[in-house]
């Protein structure tokens, strides 16, 4: 098989917004093989206390490194004895990345979670090797990320209350989804408040 | 080919017959109206060759004086067709010239007054196709209204194939512009509240207004994350009075 | 006079003093000596008719073509050198299939027949000897080319061998013209429909071929925006020439009623006289 893009072989998107008070963080379900479909259940978000991170690009690394993150966190935990600000992940992830500075993870993470101190929204995109993009509206990654910023571009406001967020994240990620051909096959968002987090899966078209 | 010698080292030379101009363009076929716009800009590479380049041209019969008093501001008859291309320029250029010559041919040859969009569809097909194997470098739209008087929308790849669509956007800013044009002109992943996502959102017609509202949300949103796409805008509407067209700033930077 | 024609009618693209050319008017003459075609616009169709000259009672009638099909909604009716229309109908259909293929619509009847007079003028085309000559000769055959388009409705054109054209709402040619268009011009209204028509071209055709009119040595068709071109079979001829006949035999029959009539009148007259 000759040369490829490691970051597009296995397709998938993640896009994280700020609202008021709230924000939301949403992944596709799909896992592919190049054209070929190989699982609809491929949730790219994980939770670290009360931080969420997307990873898209190649698979394995993503995996490898949110693992890699879930040791980080635990470590911190049990150093720290309190629980890990966005910020402050956002660091870690970083630097994390960095390390791999001349032979990268092929993943682009997403951070979401409030600040538990002054209750703000944070999100947070990266590049492969920790390049920190700490956006005040919205983050985008994965193999749709043209069509998610011009779908977050155009829909995006400022302040929206929870609702109104989880109308604007999901039409985001479903609308840029649909002109990806390796990105969809279900999706998943998660809205995260000061007091409670939903997750709620989306009805998707299946092609 | 060998020009000359750095070293041990060959140069080889290659003329490349093409560039990336850059920009946008975009169109959207109402009820009874037409929508054909662009951004302005021209560049290549990370230069700008101008603020102010004319992606669009509007093909029509030759206006009466009566018609040009009554309609002062009106560029084109209802029987026009707004050409837009988008890529090279250049060829963009050529392409646009060499239809409008068609387009008089056509005009003199069947002793018509115009062409129907579903004719200039195919002739434009065939002059893309024409150069199969040295394709002029353009996404083309064209617009106008049908034999119906419903708004009517062409979209073109480099080499011929096409479609007769509701919308469209062509160009640089395609990939981020078309999912917005699905979703609210096609209205595609919106379902009526409250039936738990099982009924869909009906398709209607929109408004020439909320048409062009959504038409500068569409550059301003794509001027912001691309950097080909900017200074200014220019829209063509076509409907049944005629042709006019606006034009609308957009970042410079 | 002889003088000059004899010096004038050699090249064809030479004017005589008199500004004639006369091989031109000589393809016209060979028009004459054809089997006549009849061709009719209504507002309902066209109609097409041919007669057909069975030479020998061996002669197969079905490979005498004169009317022929140039696109969906367009046919022609000819009459001359039919060989020399073989190739205007391989021109005109060429010409009607890119049309649609460039154009994605049906070729209009006008500028159908505006490309096959733009052939027929051709002739000249190579006589000064620079290029290959296309031709040596004008075409010596007169085209009927009817159609249906969206612009203008139906349409008849009498395309000449001189490559001009006319559109008619009803037309004769061939050898029995005269006769035939003068009788048109007695008979055409513009309300026929398509089946008065058909009975109008069969009728004349009987008047004029020198042959007693059967369903064999004449041949009709139509065109309709519906139906498009279609040419009638052997039976749908054989209907309506079997009703010409019958009309006629009825026709006939009252006359000689009449002229019974008459006589018992002279009778009665003659009573009186007496």
């Amino acid at each position: 098989m000759s040369q490829q893009d490691p970051s597009t072989i296995n397709g998938g998107i993640v896009v994280a917004m700020t609202g008021k008070d709230c924000v939301a963080i949403a992944c596709d379900l799909r896992l592919g093989s190049q054209s070929l479909g190989v699982a609809n259940n491929f949730e790219k978000i994980y939770q670290y206390g009360k931080v969420f991170i997307g990873f898209t690009g190649l698979a394995t690394d993503a995996l490898t490194l949110s693992s890699d993150l879930k040791y980080k966190h635990n470590l911190y935990k049990l150093k720290e004895n309190r629980g890990i600000q966005p910020e402050v992940f956002a660091n870690l992830i970083s630097s994390t990345l960095y390390e791999k500075r001349f032979g990268p993870y092929f993943s682009t993470p997403v951070v979401a979670g409030l600040n538990e101190k002054t209750g703000e929204p944070y999100v947070a995109g990266f590049d492969c090797i920790g390049c920190i993009d700490a956006a005040r509206d919205f983050i985008v990654a994965g193999t749709a990320s043209d069509q998610l910023f011009g779908m977050c571009e155009a829909l995006y406001e400022p302040n929206l209350e929870p609702e109104d967020l989880f109308e604007t994240i999901s039409q985001a990620l479903l609308n840029a989804a649909d002109r990806d051909a390796i990105s969809g096959w279900g999706a998943a968002v998660y809205m995260i408040t000061k007091d409670k987090v939903t997750k709620t899966y989306l009805k998707t078209r299946q092609d | 080919m060998m020009t000359g010698q750095h070293g041990s080292q060959p140069i080889q030379h290659q003329f490349n017959p093409y560039s990336d101009n850059g920009g946008t363009l975009l169109g959207i076929a109402g009820e009874d109206f037409a929508i054909l716009a662009s951004d302005t800009r021209q560049s290549v590479d990370y230069s700008i060759n101008t603020r102010l380049s004319h992606k669009i041209k509007a093909i029509s019969p030759s206006l009466t004086a009566e018609f040009k008093a009554q309609n002062p501001k009106m560029i084109g008859t209802k029987n026009s067709i707004l050409f837009g291309t988008n890529g090279f320029s250049a060829d963009g250029d050529a392409l646009t010239r060499q239809f409008e010559e068609n387009w008089k041919w056509y005009v003199h040859d069947q002793n018509k007054s115009a062409m129907s969009m579903q004719s200039a569809a195919r002739n434009v097909q065939h002059l893309l196709y024409g150069k199969r194997f040295f394709p002029y470098y353009v996404h083309t739209i064209i617009c106008g209204l049908d034999e119906e008087g419903k708004g009517c929308l062409y979209s073109f790849d480099p080499v011929g194939s096409y479609e007769r669509e509701q919308c469209r956007v062509g160009g640089a800013g395609a990939s981020l512009i078309m999912p917005f044009l699905d979703n609210q002109v096609n209205f595609k992943n919106q379902y009526i509240p409250g039936t738990n996502s099982t009924e869909r959102r009906k398709v209607d017609y929109l408004s020439l207004d909320e048409c062009l509202k959504l038409v500068k949300d569409a550059f301003t949103s794509v001027t912001e994350r691309h950097i080909t796409v900017g200074d200014g805008l220019e829209i063509f509407i076509i409907d049944k009075n005629g042709v006019r067209c606006e034009y609308h700033d957009l970042k410079k930077d | 006079m002889f003088l000059t024609r004899s010096e004038y009618d050699r090249g064809v693209s030479t004017f005589s003093p008199e500004g004639r050319l006369f091989q031109v008017e000589y393809s016209s003459e060979a028009i004459k000596l054809g089997s006549t075609a009849i061709g009719i616009a209504t507002s309902h169709g066209i109609v097409l008719g041919v007669e057909k000259r069975i030479t020998s009672t061996l002669l197969v009638s079905d490979s005498i073509e004169k009317i022929m099909e140039i696109d969906s909604h367009i046919g022609c009716a000819m009459s001359g050198l039919t060989a020399d229309a073989r190739s205007m109908v391989e021109h005109a259909r060429v010409s009607a299939v890119s049309h649609n293929l460039y154009f994605d619509e049906p070729m209009a009847i006008e500028s159908l027949t505006q490309s096959v007079c733009d052939l027929a003028l051709r002739f000249g085309e190579g006589a000064s000897g620079e290029e290959e000559r296309l031709m040596s000769r004008p075409f010596g055959v007169a085209l009927l080319i009817g159609g249906f388009d969206k612009l203008k409705g139906y349409q008849l054109y009498h395309a000449e061998p001189s490559g001009t054209f006319y559109q008619y709402k009803a037309k004769a040619i061939g050898s029995g013209s005269e006769g035939a268009q003068s009788e048109l011009q007695n008979v055409y209204k513009n309300d026929l429909t398509l089946e008065q028509a058909e009975m109008i071209v069969l009728k004349i055709l009987k008047q004029v071929m020198e042959e007693k009119l059967d369903s064999t040595n004449a041949q009709l068709c139509t065109i309709t925006k519906e139906t498009g071109y279609k040419v009638l079979s052997e039976e749908e001829t054989k209907e309506i020439v079997d009703i010409i006949y019958e009309e006629e035999a009825a026709e006939k029959q009252r006359q000689e009623e009449e002229e019974d009539d008459d006589e018992d009148e002279d009778e009665d007259e003659d009573v009186d006289m007496n």
